[in-house]
């Protein structure tokens, strides 16, 4: 064991997609998982902690849903690439497999392939609390015995024998690292597979003969083949004129018929299926006209308690970290340090801080769609619906997923196996609104909007959803008549049994990823602010001083010292390097109707959108807050922070005296952050889902070139009215 | 002439029957991996709210299935 070898075992927990897997993985790890979700780290699979009633610890991974190692989608051929290559980073040393019990004889298909794989398994055999409920019996020990491996019954949702599932796997570890002599065959190969198998072995020198076989059905993709291996197994398929297809459905239906007898021999089911709980619940979910209705009440209903959950929950992190913020400039004492803390660091945390109940809610009320099993339902209602587009019904799912954030939401269109059906899917998702447009949407509407009453802010939110939404199948319109595939597209779903959500794994999903918005954003603004912050107080040799001074030549003695101070600070920022770069790029936005201010805040923001609001906070604190009087900043009242920042844009002013933010800026520059492509995380990640920078560029230059269009026209014809 | 098989498109809603064969192997490959067997009993559920797709009941499990998927399993008359 790995006191000996030195390096850490890993497991990998693995079953058919609604086996009940991440409940699994969620109740071995707990809270010592992390995901490589986001740029930067290569992993793309979840990874956690697994300590033995020993004492000693393992590294347990979580492969993808599938139902066997032929596969056709990319989620799925992540599992037949990392098992079937010793040499793999994520190849496990042995597998736990999670079957449903209530539909063992449809749960054992990838599990006889792995067998034959010889990879030492457990057999946990999930979801024994609903099958006592339904009253199936099942014979473990002649289970174990017949299928040659150890067998657990357990519940991934009540923590039962998870205990016992460790022990058996500790055990089997034990034995496979002292005299593992595999299994015996579990499905004896017919004559042309043998003859294949036979040369791939002797060929590639691959000891398992099962692997062989795999590396034979698949070796035109299978990445980890060198490209000699790849034509010797060409020309052998070939010369022995392997029908792949063919050879796949056969094995398939062979080994069915192999463990079907062994499930019927040792699984007591009670005959008569009544109409289930889900049959009554999809009559009215999937129901002809209430079913498409219902999906769209739900999406307004997430829609709505974002919105009405900002106005109770805003008010308190804003003024919570406001008197964090002044708490921490009361112990520093006054210098640039202190300067940089208060005036540069924190306001542009809490710019993006305010939003992640916003967020959390979001990834909650989702995760919790998922959970119950909806998402299956608005796949199959849509399928048609976003077929139209040139998608698929999964697409549906990262469209919802893109309204929290589009980096998980375009991971998950792995399930989706044709080429072309995926990456339009890929390429639209960031026109859907997500959380960071949010804060942005939240500053900007009552800005563009200052004497509209609160539904109609409200309705403009809800309407920026629909705009949104409208430009992402607008484009996958365009796309689908450009594209050319010639994969095949599949529905092909199982449509999973309602249950309640497991609140362990929606606590920990968006745990997850609220850390990662916050770790993500968080370093991003804080080098950002950073960077403001010195570019605002820096200038060219004696450019900040002769500002001042030309200030004080100017303005005649009756001005207030706070207004000085004010005008003082104005001059200031627009002779720092800040000003000169803003001015630099003014002429580029100005048809647009933004000043140099907003360019910062739009060059900022192509790190991350929520950034424009920090990066507004920093402005515009650099420019006259750092006069604000002692008292005032100690009467923090629930978005009073907040709506100053509004109130000192709506105040802002060109250099000819007119304002910068009316009625056309402010629409303008919704509609901009509403198209733009401004978020270095989602180019990241489609860079690497499509292998190329060719899409992300194309995706960067497409999307913000249309944003740059409509917000001109906007701008053009608001301006006249 | 008689035909010997027929498709879920031809059945009602609510109706079963057993699965004979699959016409397109790639197909066939990804329907039996789901447990889409030979002999199995296909119940028809219900028709997709926009059309063009099926969720049916293969021994208590529900699938959605694509007209076209479903089109390339052959069922007994």
């Amino acid at each position: 064991m790995n006191e000996h070898s030195g390096k850490i075992l890993k497991i990998a927990l693995i079953g058919n997609p609604n086996s009940g897997k991440s409940t699994v993985f969620n109740q071995l790890t707990g809270l010592r998982q992390k995901t490589g979700n986001f740029p930067g780290v290569t992993v793309d699979m979840k990874e956690g902690r697994l300590r033995f009633p020993s004492g000693f610890e393992a590294t347990l991974i979580d492969l993808p849903g599938t139902y066997s190692l032929y596969p056709t989608s990319s989620d799925e051929k992540i599992v037949t690439t990392v098992l079937t290559n010793p040499k793999d980073g994520f190849y496990p040393d042995a597998l736990v497999y999670v079957a449903d019990v209530n539909h063992l004889e449809k749960h054992l298909l990838l599990f006889t392939q792995l067998r034959d794989l010889d990879l030492p398994i457990v057999l946990a055999l999930n979801m024994a609390d609903t099958a006592a409920e339904a009253g199936i019996k099942v014979n473990i020990a002649r289970l174990a015995e017949r299928l040659g491996v150890p067998v657990v019954s357990i519940s991934g949702r009540t923590g039962e024998n998870i205990q016992k599932l460790l022990f058996e796997l500790e055990k089997l570890l034990k034995i496979s690292a002292s005299d593992w002599t595999g299994y015996a065959p579990f499905y004896p190969f017919r004559e042309a597979e043998k003859q294949v198998v036979d040369a791939v072995q002797l060929n590639l020198g691959v000891d398992n003969p099962y692997r062989a076989l795999i590396i034979a059905h698949h070796f035109s993709w299978l990445p980890f083949l060198q490209k000699q291996e790849r034509e010797t197994v060409a020309a052998i398929v070939q010369t022995k004129d392997f029908q792949s297809l063919r050879a796949q459905v056969d094995e398939t239906l062979d080994r069915f018929d192999r463990f079907t007898p062994i499930v019927r021999q040792t699984i007591l089911q009670p005959s008569v299926e009544p109409a289930t709980f889900t049959d009554h619940i999809d009559a009215l979910l999937t129901h002809r006209w209430f079913g498409p209705l219902i999906f769209f009440g739900v999406m307004l209903l997430v829609f709505m308690a974002i919105f009405f959950g900002y106005d109770i929950t805003g008010g308190w992190v804003e003024s919570g970290t406001g008197a964090v913020i002044d708490l921490i400039g009361g112990t520093l004492s006054d210098n640039w340090f202190s300067s940089l803390v208060t005036k540069g660091i924190l306001p542009g945390l809490q710019g993006v801080l305010v939003f992640v109940p916003q967020i959390a809610l979001l990834f909650l009320l989702i995760t919790i769609l998922e959970e119950v099993g909806y998402m299956a339902r608005a796949v199959f209602i849509f399928d048609k619906t976003m077929r139209r587009f040139g998608m698929n019904g999964r697409s549906i799912v990262a469209l919802i997923g893109g309204g929290a954030c589009a980096v998980p939401a375009i991971m998950g269109t792995r399930t989706i196996s044709n080429w072309k059906e995926r990456l339009i899917t890929v390429m639209v998702t960031p026109f859907i609104s997500c959380s960071a447009r949010i804060p942005v949407y939240l500053v900007l509407i009552p800005v563009a909007f200052p004497d509209s009453n609160w539904w109609t802010k409200a309705l403009i939110f809800g309407g920026m959803y629909f705009f949104g939404l409208a430009a992402a199948l607008g484009a996958a319109a365009v796309f689908k008549k450009i594209l050319r595939t010639s994969d095949p597209s599949y529905l092909a779903l199982e449509l999973p049994v309602y249950r309640m959500p497991h609140w362990k794994n929606v606590w920990l999903t968006v745990w997850e990823k609220v850390k990662a918005f916050i770790g993500g954003a968080g370093k991003i603004i804080l080098y950002i602010s950073i960077a403001l912050w010195l570019l605002g107080n820096s200038g060219p040799a004696g450019a900040l001083e002769n500002a001042e001074k030309e200030v004080r030549a100017q303005v005649s003695a009756d001005v207030s010292p706070d207004s000085l101070g004010d005008m003082i600070a104005a001059k200031r920022m627009e002779a720092s390097f800040a000003g000169i770069i803003g001015k630099t790029i003014e002429p580029a936005i100005l048809p647009l109707g933004y000043d140099w201010k907003i360019g910062i805040a739009l060059l900022s923001s192509f790190a991350a959108r929520e950034v424009f609001n920090g990066t507004m906070y920093t402005i515009y604190s650099l420019e006259s807050v750092a006069d604000m009087e002692e008292s005032e900043a100690q009467n923090q009242r629930p978005f009073e922070r907040y709506s100053r920042l509004r109130q000192q844009m709506t105040n802002d002013k060109f250099d000819n005296g007119k304002r910068v933010y009316t009625l056309a800026t402010g629409v303008s520059l919704l509609i901009f952050y509403a198209l733009a492509m401004q978020c270095m995380s989602t180019l990241a990640v489609v860079r690497r889902e499509t292998g190329s920078w060719k899409w992300p560029l194309f995706q960067f230059v497409f999307m913000s070139g249309l944003a740059y269009l409509c917000a001109w026209i906007a701008y053009t014809v608001l301006a006249k009215v | 002439m008689q035909r010997r098989y027929r498709t879920i498109s031809d059945m009602k809603l609510n109706e079963s029957a057993l699965t004979l064969a699959f016409t397109d192997p790639a197909l066939a490959g990804k329907l039996t991996a789901m447990g889409v067997l030979p002999g199995a009993r296909i119940e028809l559920v219900r028709e997709a709210p926009f059309g063009q797709a099926y969720y049916i009941k293969v021994d208590g499990v529900r699938l959605a299935l694509r007209e076209e998927e479903a089109a390339s399993i052959l069922l007994e008359v």
